[in-house]
Formats: C-alpha cells, sequence, structure tokens
C-alpha cells in the first residue's frame, strides 16, 4: 500500500502529542466538539482547514503539534 | 522519556500540488450520514466500525452518534467536526483540487483500542488507499 500523507486537527493536543502524528495543528482554546471552530463561523471554519492543509506544504516536523490562535472563536460565542 | 517518543513518527511526504489534490475528511467524531446505521453507544466497549460517507452528501444528511463529547453544536452545524462544506468551498476557490471519492467517520471512543488500532485503522486506511483514492487525508477528531 502506497503512504498516505494526512493532517490532523485537534483540540486534544497533549493526548495528540503521545501519538505523535506525522503533521497537527491545535487551533489553540477550541473546546471538544468545536474543531473547525464554533457553528456557521464559516470563514473561520475554512481558515482552520486551510492552516491544516497548508501543513502538507511546510517542512516536515513529525511529532510536533503546531498551535495557531483564532481570535474570531471567542468573538462570538454562541 | 516515554517509549513512545523514541519510536520514528510514519510520515509520507505530500508532493506536487495542493491545488490539484484531492481531500477526503476521516472523523473519529461519530459522524454518519442519517440513513445509516447509529454507532453502537449502548456498547460500553464502543463499536470499532466506520460509514462511508460519499463526497456530495450535504450537510442536512448528516448526523453524530457519540456518547463521549458534547455534540450540540455538530448537531446544529457538523462542519465545526467534518468540515465538508468549507472543504467544497476550498475547492471552489482552488485551493485544492477536489473532494476525494470517499470520507470516512466512526465513532472513536472505545475500550478495545488495541483492536481498534489494529483492525479498524489498517480497514479505514485500506479504504482510503483502494476506494476513497484521495491524495491527502484530513483527520478530525471531536
Amino acid at each position: 500500500m502506497r503512504g498516505i500523507p494526512t493532517v490532523l486537527i485537534t483540540v486534544s493536543p497533549e493526548a495528540s502529542r503521545q501519538m505523535r502524528p506525522p503533521r497537527a495543528l491545535y487551533p489553540k482554546g477550541f473546546k471538544i466538539g468545536h474543531s473547525l471552530g464554533r457553528p456557521f463561523q464559516r470563514e473561520l471554519q475554512k481558515r482552520v482547514l486551510r492552516d491544516a492543509l497548508a501543513l502538507l506544504l511546510e517542512p516536515p516536523r513529525p511529532g510536533e503539534i503546531i498551535e495557531r490562535t483564532y481570535p474570531e472563536y471567542e468573538m462570538n460565542p454562541s | 522519556m516515554p517509549l513512545i517518543s523514541r519510536k520514528c513518527v510514519p510520515f509520507t511526504p505530500f508532493e506536487g500540488d495542493l491545488s490539484r489534490a484531492t481531500v477526503a475528511l476521516v472523523t473519529s467524531a461519530g459522524v454518519h450520514r442519517k440513513d445509516q446505521e447509529p454507532f453502537n453507544i449502548a456498547d460500553d466497549l464502543g463499536d470499532l466500525t466506520f460509514r462511508i460517507i460519499e463526497p456530495d452528501v450535504s450537510a442536512s444528511e448528516l448526523m453524530v452518534t457519540h456518547h463521549h463529547y458534547d455534540h450540540s453544536d455538530a448537531d446544529r452545524d457538523i462542519n465545526v467536526v467534518f468540515p465538508i462544506d468549507p472543504l467544497r468551498e476550498l475547492v471552489q476557490e482552488g485551493v485544492v483540487g477536489g473532494l476525494a471519492r470517499e470520507h470516512i467517520g466512526f465513532m472513536g471512543y472505545s475500550m478495545r483500542l488495541k483492536q481498534m488500532y489494529e483492525e479498524t485503522a489498517p480497514r479505514i486506511a485500506e479504504e482510503i488507499d483502494r476506494r476513497s483514492r484521495a491524495d491527502v487525508v484530513v483527520l478530525t477528531g471531536g
């Protein structure tokens, strides 16, 4: 079987770190159930997804959880 | 130092152009189509099965069956754990090439982690490799 490039979006960075994923994005402060953001925050969801996909193009940092901050997450809690 | 940190990280480089790549979503958040059998949350041991989700599914056809996280927001907007609509928009914008032939949902809470690791995970990988034919997989939890 060929290898498959993957990227993980995690809201449990400590648990994910134990498994040493090849690529992982942690949107800082997002709670479980909100991996991409809050309901109907479409632009934020796209940004998080796009940032995760962008890790495929960056120099490899296997095992590292890349943390990013998205202020919009807190701007409109619903 | 924990032993696991000494292990090699399985890593497949991404080569090529993301704007031509097909993307599959694989989630442990318990996502499935409403007309598919729900995951068995009555079994304390968990559910080792997975569901295949077609790329042209609409968000309203999807639901969550999972008893180990608060999915009330996913119930309102599945995209918070399974970003099918954002992914479609990224295709329209040319950021990625397209959707893969299949996405996959499973229910990640399990007391049978060894079986999930040794059986479910390779089957999902095989499904992605043989039938989804995704160039790239985006993994989400809850």
